[in-house]
C-alpha cells in the first residue's frame, strides 16, 4: 500500500497513493456510519433486516440438524433408563392430577372474584411463534436470532417469551427473521416482582447470561436463594406474571439470578403483542436509546 | 539445499486456481458468516472470527486483497454479527493501515511477533466493542471482556494455520 517504499515508476506511485486514499476513505465512511448507527439506531433498520433474512434461514436449517443430533443422543439415553423413568413419571402424574384439580378450582374462584371486581384484563395475544436459531457470538451485547419476521407480523418492541419464561424483546426485524434483545443483555431492564411476597424489583441483565435483581425500595435485602422473579406488567411492555429468573446468589443490596428461559435450550419462542398498545409509542423512544 | 530450493515442487497442472485473487476475501466473509451458526451463546465468549481471519490473512500476505476492500468486508461482518453498522468498517480499514505502517518499521518478524501483534489488535477490538456497548448504556464490568479476549488470542494460531493452508491450496502449492 502507499506507505510502502515506491520505486521510480510514476504509475506505481499513483496506484499506491490512491490505495492509501481508499483505505482512509473506508475508515472515514466507517466512522460516519458508526456515528449514525449510535445516534439514530433505526436508520439502518431495513439493511439490518435484509441481512437477518440471509442468515436466519441458514441458521434455521443448521439448527434442525443439530437438534436432530442432540435428540438422537438424549433419546438413546432415555431408553437406557426406561423402567425407572416410567415408575417416576407415573408417580409424578398422580401428584400432578391432584394439583391440576386444585388449580382448576382456584382458577374458577379467581374468575368469579375478577367478575365481581369487574377487572378488565386483555388476554395476551400471540403474534407469531418461531425458533431461537442463533445468537450474538462475541460482543458485550446479548442478542438472539428468532426465525419469525415482519412477514409473520413481528414488529420492533414486541415481547418474546417461551413456555419456560420471558426471553426478551424484538429490536430488529427482517421479513423472515428478527433479532431479540435477551433479558440477560445489559440494556434490558424488566420491571418485575418477587413471586413470594410480591415485592417490586428491577431485573437488569449483566451481559454474561445472568440477571441482576434489585428491590425498588432500599432496605433489607428481600431475596433468598431459589426465589422466582416474575414480570409485574409495569410500563405496559411485558405482560404481567411471566416467570423471568431464579435467584442463585445474593450480594449486598440485591441478587444475581439466571433466566428461566435459557435461549440455548428452548425450542420455541412466542412473540406477543405489547401488553398495553400505548407502550409501543414509549418503546419507540426507548428502542432508540438501546438498539445497537 | 540449493538444488532443492531451485527445483520446483509444483505438480504439472497445478498453479494458482482461477479465483485465487478472490479466495482471501471470500474466506473472511465465510468466517464472518460463522455468526449464523445455530449456536446460542449465553456468555458471548466466542471469538470475532471475521476479524481474526482478516488479521491472519494480512500477516501472511502483504496485500491479500486491495486495501480498500477492508471497508466492504467490514460492512458484511457488521451485518452478519449484529455489531453497530460501521464498527468493523472503520476498525478493519484502520487495521490495514496500522499493519502497513508496522510492516515498514519492522526489520524482521517471527511467529511470536505475529501472535503478539494479533493479540494487541484483538484486545483493541474487544475494548472498542466494550466502549461502544458503554455508549448505549449496556456495558458490563470491564473484567467480563477478559475470558473472550483470552479465548480469541488463544485461537489465533489455529485460524492462522487454517488460513495458511487455504493460501497454499489457492496458489496450487
Amino acid at each position: 500500500m502507499a506507505t510502502a517504499r515506491h520505486g521510480w515508476s510514476r504509475r506505481a506511485q499513483y496506484g499506491l497513493f490512491f490505495s492509501l486514499l481508499g483505505v482512509i476513505a473506508g475508515m472515514v465512511i466507517g466512522l460516519v456510519l458508526l456515528t449514525m448507527s449510535l445516534v439514530a439506531p433505526q436508520s439502518f433498520a431495513s439493511i439490518r433486516g435484509a441481512a437477518l433474512d440471509v442468515t436466519g434461514p441458514v441458521a434455521g436449517a443448521l439448527n434442525e440438524v443439530s437438534a436432530t443430533a442432540t435428540g438422537l443422543v438424549s433419546g438413546a439415553g432415555d431408553y437406557w433408563d426406561a423402567v425407572n423413568q416410567n415408575g417416576q413419571l407415573k408417580r409424578e402424574r398422580r401428584a400432578m392430577l391432584q394439583r391440576m384439580i386444585e388449580a382448576k378450582a382456584i382458577l374458577q374462584e379467581n374468575q368469579q372474584l375478577k367478575a365481581t371486581l369487574e377487572l378488565r384484563q386483555r388476554s395476551p395475544e400471540t403474534i407469531a411463534t418461531g425458533r431461537i436459531v442463533g445468537s450474538s457470538f462475541s460482543s458485550a451485547r446479548r442478542f438472539a436470532i428468532l426465525s419469525a419476521g415482519s412477514g409473520d407480523g413481528v414488529r420492533v418492541g414486541m415481547p418474546v417469551r417461551s413456555a419456560e419464561g420471558l426471553v426478551g424483546r424484538i429490536i430488529d426485524s427482517g421479513r423472515l427473521a428478527s433479532r431479540v434483545l435477551l433479558v440477560s443483555d445489559s440494556a434490558s431492564i424488566v420491571p418485575a416482582r418477587l413471586l413470594r411476597g410480591g415485592i417490586p424489583v428491577i431485573a437488569q441483565g449483566r451481559g454474561d447470561g445472568t440477571i441482576d435483581v434489585r428491590p425498588l425500595e432500599v432496605g433489607r435485602n428481600p431475596f433468598k436463594r431459589g426465589d422466582i422473579i416474575i414480570t409485574s406488567g409495569t410500563g405496559g411492555l411485558y405482560p404481567p406474571l411471566i416467570p423471568v429468573a431464579r435467584v442463585v446468589k445474593l450480594d449486598d443490596d440485591g441478587a444475581v439470578a439466571i433466566p428461566l428461559a435459557d435461549p440455548s435450550t428452548i425450542s420455541f419462542a412466542i412473540v406477543e403483542a405489547p401488553f398495553e398498545p400505548a407502550a409501543i409509542a414509549a418503546e419507540k423512544t426507548v428502542a432508540n436509546a438501546d438498539a445497537p | 539445499m540449493v538444488r532443492s530450493a531451485l527445483s520446483s515442487q509444483r505438480r504439472i497442472g497445478g498453479g494458482p486456481t482461477l479465483v485465487a485473487g478472490a479466495v482471501p476475501a471470500i474466506s473472511v466473509v465465510l468466517a464472518s458468516f460463522l455468526a449464523a451458526l445455530p449456536i446460542v451463546s449465553t456468555s458471548g465468549w466466542y471469538p470475532d472470527f471475521g476479524y481474526v481471519a482478516l488479521i491472519a490473512w494480512r500477516l501472511l500476505r502483504a496485500e491479500p486483497w486491495p486495501a480498500w476492500w477492508a471497508a466492504p468486508l467490514g460492512l458484511v461482518n457488521d451485518l452478519f454479527t449484529g455489531y453497530p453498522i460501521g464498527f468493523s468498517v472503520a476498525l478493519w480499514s484502520a487495521t490495514m493501515l496500522v499493519l502497513d505502517l508496522i510492516d515498514r518499521r519492522t526489520m524482521w518478524r517471527d511467529y511470536w511477533t505475529e501472535w503478539g501483534l494479533a493479540a494487541v489488535l484483538i484486545a483493541i477490538d474487544e475494548w472498542l466493542q466494550w466502549r461502544i456497548a458503554g455508549l448505549v448504556g449496556a456495558a458490563p464490568p470491564i473484567i467480563r471482556i477478559v475470558p473472550p479476549l483470552v479465548i480469541s488470542i488463544a485461537i489465533f494460531p489455529l485460524i492462522a494455520w487454517i488460513i495458511s493452508r487455504i493460501d497454499a491450496r489457492r496458489l496450487g502449492r
